[in-house]
């Protein structure tokens, strides 16, 4: 079945199993290697990526759903002339480790910020779930705080 | 351009590396004399006080490094990244005698092919040590041999060149590393030159941002998953759920149906479906019908009853003075208190998968492994074909924690290519990755202390029961039989590093039935609980102060003890220890030695909704030379992380012959909830750079036991801690 629908702000057309997971669809049809499998089963957040701007689990997430939306992905964050307060904080923060749980991770947070642009640490801690297994959560959430102030200033 | 050295000239400073390589276990011993028991105890201590050495297949520059074009060098890393950030430290050693910017260098990871291999794997926190000298050496005689090519094409004498930040100079004149490397054929290699003092050093000590930084920022770093050949097929392999388990019967008629497959195959042992994607195999998979062979459905309740102290082989490997006399003896009460650590999983985010493509009897594989010389020695016996058609390359590790030095499919992967005359990429799923996995073992510690009649403590003692976790892998039943137990690993940091007269430590091997292996920070886990736990009870016991009591213990003791002891003053300082902790808050220490990193931590604890919180974490390290503070802050960072995980949540458990834990819901974690309030203290009191990727974890759990039993009066002795146990 042909599956249309928009990636990164690109129309794509594809054909495939509408069952098949759009994290593998990304993947290995798309070739957008950023999003990464974890777990499989919408657990560890490894996949996170945004469809029509909601954040979704992408492992556990037909193709079919994404028909007709706008799915992106962590290469489409920022954009050719503007990073994203979201990366630049992790750059300037210094948070990935071995970096397989980050993508997901800068996805669920970009979102985040979105929604609550000065969040408290209790607003970080209870909206994002995702598994890290280096351990940098703590800068984590210091990072996702200077997004938030990066992302002020570039309003005003 | 690579600079090519003429491969027949000195292979140089061979001596001077192999005064710092010749040692692990060297061939010489006989085996005749490990039988007896003070030969055993002989070598757990000096193997115990021992630097790991780096065993290198090359110690020729161009190996290391190359020149590009765009006057950039490439440094060919033998210590692979898995998140411990040593790429970056290890640049930076490099960058002191190259006499180039820091931004000028890249790095990968060397392959089977191209470069370097340290043939013991990446692990144990001892890479920066192993090369602290070695990198260097290599670095120095690059820049020497491209003074010399250009001394000589200029005609001038070689002492009248300047190398400075990429360039090299005499005189009026100068050319860039790329002009010269590009214009040069002959090479001459140089005795290896004299090293930079420490008081130079342009980078070392200074915080530099990791050099992987922005590729795993930006999504670019690669990882195994995400490497791709022309023609890729997907496989995925049926794996037995329980321990041991064989097919019984299986029928795989409804998986080669399904769509979008290629073959199903059946060969002996392995059974997988290849299909042209990952989706299409994973459908398939499951269509299997398969029967198992269980030879035992193993328990829990079975699977600690192995684990005890008192079965299996003991071997003795700290007997100082006679402590085993004086507590069997004592009229005085003996404390004594029992410990026991579960087995734990991995748990990395990235399972651990392989891309093969084996054509015309040469084998191509992506894999991203701790151990890639280890890997391409498989795969030649496994193929029966000789190792140098054999090349691994290693992309990023997406964490590895011991686990990517233990069991991998790389044989399987293998066997389908070739099977399919096709490239195959086999990525476990995270089901396979729980369930057929190597885990750290679980544990079992006694011990027993007494005082004098002056309250001073006069003996103390340590068993601990534990399965291997290397000895088998390096040297099979045969060496587990001679050493006795797996004192190199399992067994580190078992031994009393208190200067206590009278103190003696045994480690009983016994067997179990599912595979251990190495997890983050080795025996120092167990050990460090347990110890530590004790040391806390016993202050708790005689009514001291933990940290006081510690500082007391130490007293008179060696130069490691005199170095505890500035770790626990500053971390006296820096906790603000003489003023009392909040009401419903309780607080303790914990200390460890990892092959002389020191690690203490003092935690403070509450309970919050009848589940433990902790709410701060002070933890101060000394490492010797701390290279680059900020990744060694970053790894205490991790390191806390992770020990409160394994302290308040993680345990393995096995149920009727398999592992309960399938996925991340059955193997909880410590989240973003988790995190404390985090201060890092970084100390330098030795001569050279120590690991910082595992020491720390040792302590966090033992504080938090202590934190606990400060708070609530009560000792909780084994892991995960749980409020309601009795
Ligand atoms: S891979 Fe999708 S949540 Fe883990
Ligand atoms: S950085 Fe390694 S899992 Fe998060």
């Amino acid at each position: 079945m042909k599956i249309d629908f928009s990636i990164n702000k690109k129309p794509v057309s594809i054909d495939v199993d509408p069952e098949m997971p759009l994290l593998w669809v990304v993947r290995d049809e798309l070739h957008l290697k950023a999003t990464k499998f974890g777990c499989g089963k919408a657990m560890c957040g490894a996949c996170t990526l945004h469809v029509d701007g909601e954040v979704y689990r992408s492992c556990s997430l037909p193709v079919q759903y994404a028909a007709g939306k706008e799915v992106t992905t962590l290469e489409g964050l920022s954009t050719e002339t503007q990073i994203h307060p979201i990366q630049q904080a992790w750059i300037e923060e210094e948070v990935p480790q071995c970096g397989y749980c980050q993508p997901g991770f800068m996805m669920a947070a970009a979102k985040l910020i979105q929604e609550i642009p000065n969040p408290s640490d209790e607003d970080i801690k209870s909206n994002i779930s995702n598994i890290c297994r280096c351990g940098t959560h703590p800068r984590i959430i210091k990072a996702i705080k200077r997004a938030a102030v990066i992302q002020q200033a570039s309003k005003i | 351009m690579s600079a090519k050295a003429n491969s027949n000239k000195r292979p140089f400073s061979r001596r001077k590396f192999l005064r710092r390589t010749a040692v692990v276990l060297g061939g010489s011993i006989v085996a005749g004399f490990l039988g007896c028991s003070p030969t055993r105890r002989y070598l757990a201590q000096t193997v115990e006080r021992m630097d790991f050495p780096a065993i290198i297949s090359s110690m020729k520059p161009d190996f290391w490094f190359q020149v590009l074009s765009d006057n950039s060098i490439l440094f060919k890393s033998p210590k692979i990244e898995m998140g411990q950030n040593v790429i970056t430290g290890l640049a930076m050693l490099a960058a002191e005698e190259l006499e180039i910017p820091l931004e000028r260098i890249k790095v990968e990871h060397a392959s089977t092919s191209s470069g370097i291999i340290d043939s013991l794997g990446t692990g144990g926190s001892n890479s920066t040590l192993a090369l602290y000298i070695p990198v260097r050496e290599v670095a120095a005689t690059m820049r020497e041999m491209l003074k010399t090519a250009a001394a000589d094409q200029w005609g001038v004498a070689l002492s009248s060149v300047s190398a400075k930040d990429g360039v090299l100079s005499s005189g009026g004149k100068t050319m860039t590393y790329a002009e010269i490397a590009e214009s040069t054929t002959e090479w001459k290699t140089p005795k290896t030159p004299k090293l930079k003092p420490s008081s130079a050093f342009k980078y070392v000590g200074k915080t530099v941002k990791r050099i992987d930084l922005q590729e795993k920022v930006m999504g670019t770093a690669l990882y195994t998953i995400d490497h791709g050949r022309n023609g890729l097929l997907h496989a995925i392999t049926l794996e037995c759920p329980y321990l041991n388990g064989k097919i019984k019967s299986i029928d795989t008629t409804e998986a080669a149906k399904m769509p979008d497959v290629v073959k199903v195959i059946q060969e002996d042992d392995l059974v997988a479906v290849v299909a042209i994607n990952r989706y299409a195999a994973e459908m398939a998979v499951r269509k299997i019908k398969v029967e198992w062979d269980i030879p035992k459905a193993w328990q829990q309740k079975e699977i600690i009853e192995l684990v005890t102290v008192g079965k299996g082989r003991r071997v003795n490997v700290q007997d100082k003075g006679s402590a085993r006399s004086i507590l069997s003896n004592s009229k005085a009460k003996v404390f004594e208190q029992a410990y026991r650590t579960p087995m734990a999983a991995h748990a990395q985010m990235e399972t651990y998968g392989t891309l093969a493509h084996i054509e015309n009897d040469e084998a191509s594989i992506v894999i991203g492994t701790q151990a890639a010389g280890m890997v391409q020695g498989q795969l030649a016996s496994a193929l029966g074909i000789k190792k140098d058609k054999v090349d691994v390359q290693t992309p990023y590790l997406g964490g590895g924690f011991g686990r990517k030095m233990g069991r991998n499919n790389a044989t399987q992967a293998a066997r389908i290519s070739k099977i399919v005359g096709a490239p195959v990429k086999l990525i476990p799923t995270r089901e396979q990755e729980f369930q057929n996995s190597v885990y750290r073992p679980n544990t079992h510690h006694v011990l027993k202390a007494v005082f004098d009649e002056q309250g001073e403590l006069e003996a103390i003692s340590h068993d601990q029961a534990t399965p291997d976790m290397v000895m088998k892998d390096l040297g099979g039943n045969f060496a587990l039989s001679m050493f006795g137990a797996d004192w190199l690993s399992a067994g580190h940091g078992a031994s009393i590093l208190y200067p206590v007269k009278n103190r003696s430590t045994s480690i009983w091997n016994v067997e179990v039935p599912y595979p251990s292996g190495i997890w983050r920070s080795v025996g120092i886990f167990a050990n460090t609980f347990a110890i530590e736990s004790f040391v806390n009870e016993l202050a708790h016991h005689t009514k001291q102060d933990p940290l006081e009591m510690r500082l007391k213990l130490l007293q008179g003791g060696d130069e490691l003890n005199q170095r505890m002891i500035k770790v626990l003053e500053t971390l006296k300082d820096k906790t603000d220890w003489g003023t009392k902790s909040k009401a419903g808050v309780g607080r303790s220490v914990a200390i460890c030695n990892d092959r002389k990193t020191i690690a203490a931590a003092a935690i403070e604890v509450s309970i919050v909704d009848g589940a433990i919180k902790v709410l701060k974490v002070t933890e101060v390290i000394d490492c010797g030379i701390a290279i680059n503070p900020g990744g060694i802050q970053q790894q205490v960072e991790g390191a806390i992380m992770m020990g409160i995980s394994a302290a308040l949540y993680e345990e393995i458990t096995i149920a009727d012959g398999k592992i309960a834990a399938s996925n991340y819901h059955e193997y909880p974690l410590a989240t973003l909830n988790d995190v404390p309030e985090i201060q890092v203290t970084i100390l330098e009191n030795a001569p050279e750079p120590f690991g910082i990727g595992e020491p720390p974890l040792g302590p966090v759990a033992p504080a938090i036991a202590g934190a606990l039993l400060d708070l609530t009066g009560k000792a909780l002795r084994s892991l995960p801690f749980r409020l309601d146990e009795g």
